[in-house]
């Protein structure tokens, strides 16, 4: 006779209420590793999309992502002359916030050389990818662009002609695609009051150095910062050349540093994102012990309260493990089906969140291994209660 | 040979000066189909006597045979006393502990079930253990649903479940009113006389004496007399 079961039918109401209590505190620790493996996914998303053999930056620095790097746009001509290096582009990445689709969005804007170049968007869902020098955007979904609609940025306007999906920053935000120079040009350009501010300042700085009005007015264009500054250049090797050797080679010869895409992803774990899974790591397992607490102190509960049920088992000479059983067969019900009730409402909830939630199976079915051990675990204190309860507890009134 | 024989059984608690001695020198016996009752006031050792031929207090000496097997002998024989207790005790409790998630049905067969007997059978017998008790009617209702009466008869079903040679019974009318009290003590003695079981109850109440085969009166943790066929002997 399964006597756990005859007691959760007896108590439904009880137990509903508890599973779809715990159900919640498990739908939280899916969605956290939701976030946590969406995280991850995000951050290595353009890195594995991009499809480059190296990554050539600034000398010493981990850019383009985890530190600014800044590179002059015709370096990737002279990364282009090194032996084993197929093809070279200029790469260009970096965040802005934007009215875009009506509303305030933060993006992230790549520019690439559109006329073949490395680094442009690796699947179009819809139209086409930028076919001229200026004023094309390809974006992704997430933004909530349409195809022909256009995009003010900075002081020129950008027809969409093409839509891509699930193309997004480290952060989980949309990419949009520009040309090398459309990107350059957001990037620096002033409005004319900037730039006559910017202009007086040169002025006054050559001034005080001593030049004459027409000779400041003369080399005043010059102090003005370049606009022609690259993240990163990308490179693509000749088949079966030794990344390693072409690396060295570009930092020793060019005073560069080059990364190899493995060693740029572990840039990104390490660096960007191992913080941030430290901390989810750590609510998971905070919530997950919770979770095993609460349903320890409900199965107790629910044991104190069939003690003298219990006292009667044993004097009806009940063996241990149908005493064992009855609540240890409880605490897995609760759990499994708290367990089942998250599972289904991280799923349901998934597509509405604002970041991006990847539930991997095989993370599911660690979480629930972990839960349902905790689910024994919980059950122990009550078990350790319930065996030590005197059969003579049965008599007497 | 007496299902129940108990010799110069003695249970002190504690020791030394805080020793106290609950049982002295106690010798009883039930035969199969006779009613005995265990009667005195509260103290007497009568609740103390009962754990020990219910198997669940060991006493400090004396001897305790139940159906021709020792149990006790100044001690633990080493007996598997669950067993023991699962195979040839049906229990009545003062306030009948049935298992309140479980129908009448099966609060029956739950004492067949932790016997190993297969669920259809055990079902049957419940149900026909109810029909003998006149509340067929009720197999399929919750404990809660039962009035005090059907519950004390699903109770003493249950202890008639396995057919036991000894059925020992912890003030079985104490919550009952006088009337069902009677009809429950009445039922107890045909069970005795029917089934051919010892069936022992131990109460307070000396209204109820005259309807037991025997009575053996304790105080102080002492037998003090014994009435045989409600007559003083």
């Amino acid at each position: 006779m399964d006597l756990a079961i005859k007691d959760v039918r007896h108590h439904l109401g009880k137990f509903a209420v508890t599973i779809v209590g715990v159900s919640l505190l498990l739908t939280i620790v899916l969605i956290m590793n939701g976030i946590y493996q969406g995280n991850i996914s995000d951050g290595l998303w353009l890195i594995d999309n991009t499809r480059a053999d190296l990554w050539v930056v600034e000398r010493n620095r981990g850019g383009p992502f985890n530190e600014q790097s800044r590179v002059a746009e015709d370096v990737y001509r002279s990364v282009a002359a090194v032996p084993g290096v197929a093809q070279s582009s200029p790469f260009i990445t970096y965040n802005v916030e934007r009215e875009v689709a009506g509303t305030s969005q933060h993006f992230t804007i790549i520019g690439y050389d559109v006329f073949g170049g490395l680094g442009g968007p690796a699947r179009i869902v819809t139209g086409r990818p930028i076919t001229r020098a200026h004023y094309e955007l390809v974006a992704d979904e997430k933004l909530g662009l349409r195809l022909a609609e256009v995009v003010r940025l900075g002081v020129h306007d950008y027809e969409v002609v093409g839509l891509t999906r699930g193309a997004v920053d480290f952060g989980g935000n949309p990419l949009a695609y520009l040309s090398l120079h459309d990107a350059q040009e957001v990037l620096f350009q002033q409005d004319n009051r900037a730039l006559q501010a910017s202009r007086a300042a040169a002025l006054r700085r050559l001034e005080r150095a001593g030049t004459t009005s027409e000779e400041a007015a003369r080399l005043a264009p010059l102090l003005s910062a370049p606009t022609d500054t690259t993240n990163a250049v990308l490179v693509r090797l000749v088949p079966g050349v030794d990344r390693r050797a072409v690396a060295q080679h570009i930092e020793e010869w060019l005073y560069l540093s080059a990364f190899t895409p493995e060693q740029q992803r572990d840039l990104m774990l390490k660096g960007r994102l191992q913080r941030m899974m430290a901390i989810l790591g750590l609510f998971r397992s905070l919530l997950v012990v919770v979770s095993i607490i609460i349903i320890a102190l409900i199965v107790y509960v629910l044991t104190i309260e069939k003690i003298k049920s219990i006292a009667t088992l044993k004097l009806l000479g009940a063996t241990n493990w149908v005493i064992v059983r009855l609540i240890l067969e409880q605490s897995l019900v609760l759990t499994v089906a708290a367990f089942l009730l998250a599972w289904a409402s991280a799923e349901l909830v998934k597509d509405s969140l604002p970041r991006s939630l990847l539930l991997l199976p095989a993370e599911t079915l660690v979480t629930f291994l972990v839960i349902f051990a905790g689910g024994i675990v919980a059950s122990l204190m009550a078990i350790w209660r319930a065996l030590r309860t005197p059969p003579s507890l049965a008599l007497g009134g | 040979m007496p299902v129940l024989s108990v010799e110069r059984v003695k249970k002190v608690y504690g020791s030394g000066e805080l020793a106290v001695t609950a049982l002295e020198d106690i010798t009883l016996s039930a035969e199969s189909g006779e009613l005995v009752a265990l009667l005195g006031p509260s103290g007497s050792g009568k609740s103390t006597l009962l754990l020990c031929i219910s198997l669940i207090l060991e006493p400090t000496a004396g001897r305790i045979t139940i159906n021709g097997i020792e149990v006790y002998r100044d001690g633990a024989t080493g007996i598997d006393v669950r067993r023991l207790r699962r195979e040839n005790i049906g229990f009545i409790f003062q306030g009948q502990n049935l298992i309140p998630f479980l129908t009448a049905q099966e609060n029956i067969a739950l004492a067949l079930d932790l016997n190993g007997v297969p669920k259809r059978q055990a079902s049957r017998r419940a149900c026909e253990l109810l029909d003998y008790l006149e509340i067929g009617h009720r197999a399929n209702a919750l404990v809660a649903n039962l009035s005090g009466g059907e519950q004390q008869r699903v109770a003493i079903g249950r202890a008639l479940a396995n057919e036991p040679p000894l059925i020992l019974a912890d003030e079985p009318t104490s919550s009952l009113d006088t009337d069902r009290g009677m009809k429950a003590m009445t039922l107890l003695r045909r069970i005795a006389k029917e089934k051919r079981s010892a069936v022992i109850v131990v109460t307070h109440d000396e209204r109820m004496i005259e309807g037991f085969d025997r009575v053996f009166r304790l105080k102080d943790g002492r037998l003090l007399d014994v009435v045989m066929n409600a007559q003083r002997s």
